[in-house]
């Protein structure tokens, strides 16, 4: 490793942004500390200016003289314990108890102290040399213990001469001690700087715990002066606590410390059987509703970069190949909102077997003609929040949104943990730094009531409600419904409800390992949404600025499409993806049944995968041996052209803002429709992510096609990819087979 | 206000002079942190650890050397305490390179390879890493990382050449 890439690779090191609450937090602390510091400081200074004068003659003539009448035992147990206990600041507290030995020392020492008996105080003394070596050697680190050592000399000194020592007064051993105190105390700091510093991190840390808990409360004040003065901690926080504004602090309670759910395997997905091959004789008609969503693919793209293959449940076959934006041919006008195009090919996987795509360009709505947006986004703030790829990312986003928006839309931002609260009252878009200011107050922690905020982010949106504006909610979260409405049903029925009043709901999903992808789908299928997942910021920017328009503004809804096979050419059909969105036969027709949405230049692509008649493909499904279904008869029965076509594709679908729905027919030739050489590249794509999506979900109906195929034919048939989402894709299609390889 | 003075007020007890002091070089605390420790959390951690222990340390400073690498080796200090109390618990390698994975998803390469040399500086003997990071991350001078480390200029460059060579080894060659 050379200088230079140490250099480039450490220098280039990327520090992230200063977390202001982070900054305050620590401001606070030291704040605290300092001020604590000076405190005692003051103590000491006071101590030291009441001690100094009095004690200073006394000191030189009785110094130490008190050490050798130490060896009373109980005494020295005392002293013992003291030192033990208070091994954390032995500096002061040896100082004390070496005080109180000697104060002791000297009063017992008046008592027993008799001149006549020379011979017993010799004794005494020896034994009082003794055992203060030994406390000596217990006090090694201590320089008072080189003081004792010093000592025992001037002791021996003393002993020599009796008569001097008697006349100690009480009054001038206290001040021995208090002189003692102050020496032993005051030429800490800077005598021993080192442990100064060093102890300081113990009762830091306690303070430190406790500040997490309440930091999101200290970082929502703009306390700053008050620190400054001699007020306790504690009480500092309390008066934060109290300035906070009525809806932070009805947030602030339910903050809790951080809580970050690392563990795999809580994300929910629906499990769904993948379509199987169905006759045509049996079941001729195939119903469906059409889904644009692409959360699908985000979450399987998260899981092969971290280098493992999805749950075969969270793949969705039909929102992956939706995923991306196909060049399919545009429709004319804005009264017929989409065109569909119907192209027949060989399928890649089964060799005589046919695939029929059937791709719906949406109408796109030029930025002039727009309508205004009115937008409630509803943000989860609860504490399965807390990690990077979840609150920062939907801060992030919500402030890409922004951009896309015109100046005079509105947004409301309502927010739910344990509580629900609106943030920020319906804004207009072009007073911008209000917006960012109220998203950038957002802090994570408490459990999530997603209930009761849907509830009351549809009371700011009806209460700004615009009947030529598109009324919209955008609810970020990680899926995770626990307080308040819980039951699914009600909430789809809640959602449902509001929907017939003109209020959409869009979901937007965030994070891993708790992600509920059943419950967004829902709502967002009942909300008339989409259903995005994000799991970067790059993904951000295409759902919420390349696809802006699609994200939010509808041309149709309740899009449904119906295929009737041809029994005379068609043996056995499987559609492919659209598991979640199968409808019945019936349900076409039917106005009241809901289904999905097309916003504005939107592409939506399903797959057939047929067996046409004749074809050297063996079917999967064996003849009746029992039937008296003829097939001759049925042929000499239909007129010749009928033998041309595979089937018959009617399209279903509301203008936004109407109730009834218009029909859309066309036939399926077995030709399929002459395209050019640029939309079946594009079929080429969207065959190979389907491809790419079967095998992920166990490629019960693939054959031999593998990754290579995949691989391959996304290669060739890439185009342009002006954003770069189909390079990616290889890459994926790279990452999945190598974690295939070594699971 | 100059630094100098608002030092020697806050020596004086001046709490808001310490605020400013504390307002100014936080950023500075945390960016070095961050380079120490790889990942968010940790690092504010420390940076919080050094602002407390600078509320009582900054009387000790007696303005011989320049205050920002007097604060350097305080970082230095408090980064070295929290990685001892963090052996204790410590994370598995697989939980930061997921860690720092999340934090950056469109280089995880370079994530990973710089959390990966963090951990191999944090094996070498006592003093290698502070001077790694003081002159290849922060862009001191070898002589300016011996005043701030209190060390001869010669051990920083004796330093430097040893890494440089421990590294080579550890790593190879290929592609670094």
């Amino acid at each position: 490793m050379t200088d230079d890439k140490l250099n480039d690779l450490l220098s280039d090191m990327d520090t992230p942004p200063i977390d202001k609450n982070a900054k305050k937090r620590a401001m606070n602390l030291a704040m605290a500390e300092f001020v604590q510091h000076k405190k005692e400081k003051n103590q000491q200074e006071e101590q030291q200016n009441s001690d100094t004068g009095t004690s200073e003659n006394n000191q030189n003539s009785h110094q130490g003289f008190w050490f050798w009448v130490r060896p009373i035992s109980n005494l020295l147990n005392a002293s013992r314990k003291n030192l033990m206990m208070t091994l954390n600041n032995k500096l002061f507290y040896s100082g004390v108890a070496t005080v109180s030995v000697a104060v002791m020392g000297t009063l017992l020492f008046q008592q027993t102290y008799k001149p006549s008996v020379d011979l017993s105080s010799t004794i005494l003394h020896e034994q009082s040399v003794g055992l203060s070596e030994e406390i000596a050697l217990q006090k090694r680190d201590d320089y008072q213990g080189q003081a004792i050592v010093i000592d025992k000399q001037e002791i021996l000194t003393e002993a020599k001469s009796p008569a001097k020592p008697a006349s100690p007064a009480p009054q001038s051993s206290i001040a021995i001690k208090e002189n003692n105190l102050a020496s032993t105390s005051i030429p800490s700091p800077s005598a021993n700087e080192a442990d100064a510093i060093i102890s300081a991190p113990a009762p830091s840390i306690v303070l430190e715990d406790r500040s997490r808990l309440q930091s999101p409360a200290l970082g929502a004040s703009e306390n700053k002066s008050d620190l400054v003065t001699t007020k306790s901690f504690a009480q500092e926080k309390a008066k934060a606590a109290k300035s906070l504004t009525p809806v932070e602090a009805e947030i602030a309670p339910d903050i809790i410390a951080q809580q970050t759910y690392q563990n795999e395997g809580r994300d929910r997905f629906e499990s769904v059987e993948i379509n199987p091959i169905k006759l045509v004789s049996e079941e001729p008609v195939s119903t469906f509703s059409i889904d644009v969503d692409t959360a699908s693919y985000s979450f399987v793209r998260r899981q092969l970069n971290h280098g493992v293959l999805p749950q075969k449940d969270a793949v969705r076959i039909e929102e992956m190949i939706n995923y991306f934006d196909y060049a399919y041919p545009l429709p004319e006008s804005k009264s017929q909102p989409f065109k569909s195009s119907v192209v027949v090919h060989p399928s890649p996987w089964n060799p005589g077997k046919q695939l029929i795509h059937i791709g719906v360009k949406g109408y796109d709505i030029a930025p002039t003609q727009q309508p205004r947006s009115n937008l409630v986004l509803l943000l989860d703030v609860s504490g399965s929040m807390n990690s990077p790829d979840k609150l920062p990312l939907v801060k992030q986003s919500m402030s890409m949104l922004l951009n896309s928006l015109h100046p005079d839309d509105t947004i409301g931002i309502v927010v739910y943990a344990g509580a629900a609260g609106q943030v920020l009252e319906p804004t207009p878009v072009k007073e911008k730094q209000t917006i960012l200011n109220a998203l950038n107050r957002l802090n994570a922690g408490g459990s999530t009531a997603g209930g009761e905020g849907i509830k009351l982010a549809y009371q700011l949106a009806e209460s700004n409600f615009d009947k030529t504006a598109v009324n919209r909610i955008i609810l970020a979260t990680d899926g995770d419904f626990n307080v308040g409405i819980t039951n699914q049903e009600e909430l789809k029925g809640f959602v449902e409800r509001k929907r017939e009043k003109g209020i959409f709901l869009s979901v937007l999903g965030f994070g891993q390992g708790n992600y509920n992808d059943h419950m967004m789908q829902k709502l967002a299928q009942n909300g008339n949404g989409i259903a995005a997942y994000i799991d970067s910021m790059s993904e951000a920017q295409k759902v919420l600025i390349n696809e802006a328009t699609s994200t939010l503004f509808p041309i149709a809804k309740d899009v449904k499409i119906q295929v009737e096979f041809n029994p005379n050419t068609v043996s056995e059909y499987r559609l492919i993806g659209y598991e979640t969105r199968h409808l019945n036969r019936e349900d076409f027709n039917n106005d009241a049944v809901d289904a999905g949405d097309i916003g504005a230049g939107h592409t939506v692509t399903a797959m057939y995968e047929i067996t046409p008649k004749n074809s050297e493909a063996k079917p999967s499904i064996d003849p009746l041996r029992y039937s008296n279904n003829n097939e001759k008869e049925i042929l000499e029965d239909k007129q010749a052209s009928l033998r041309n076509e595979y089937g018959f594709l009617k399209i279903r679908y509301k203008l936004p803002n109407e109730d009834t729905s218009k029909l859309i027919t066309k036939t399926i030739n077995m030709e399929g429709e002459l395209q050019n050489n640029k939309v079946d590249k594009e079929i080429q794509f969207a065959t190979a992510v389907a491809g790419f999506s079967q095998l992920l979900k166990g490629g019960k109906y693939t054959g031999n096609y593998n990754y290579d195929n995949v691989i391959n034919s996304a290669q060739a048939s890439k185009g342009e990819d002006k954003f770069g989402y189909r390079t990616e894709f290889i890459q994926l299609v790279r990452k999945a087979k190598t974690a295939q390889a070594i699971r | 206000m100059q630094d100098d003075d608002l030092i020697k007020q806050a020596q004086a007890g001046d709490a808001q002079a310490f605020e400013t002091l504390l307002e100014r070089h936080y950023d500075t605390l945390f960016k070095f942190a961050f380079k120490w420790c790889g990942n968010r959390e940790d690092a504010e951690d420390v940076a919080q650890q050094a602002c407390i222990k600078l509320a009582r340390g900054l009387e000790q400073f007696r303005f011989e050397s320049s205050f920002s690498s007097w604060l350097y080796r305080l970082v230095i200090n408090c980064a070295k305490d929290w990685q001892k109390s963090q052996t204790r618990h410590q994370h598995t390698t697989e939980q930061e390179i997921a860690l720092v994975d999340t934090l950056h998803d469109e280089q995880p390469d370079k994530k990973i390879l710089i959390q990966q040399l963090l951990n191999r500086l944090d094996s070498f003997s006592e003093g290698m890493k502070e001077t790694v990071l003081l002159v290849h991350a922060e862009g001191f001078t070898h002589g300016e990382a011996a005043t701030i480390l209190g060390v001869k200029e010669s051990t920083i460059s004796w330093r430097i050449h040893e890494i440089r060579k421990q590294l080579q080894s550890m790593f190879g060659q290929e592609d670094l």
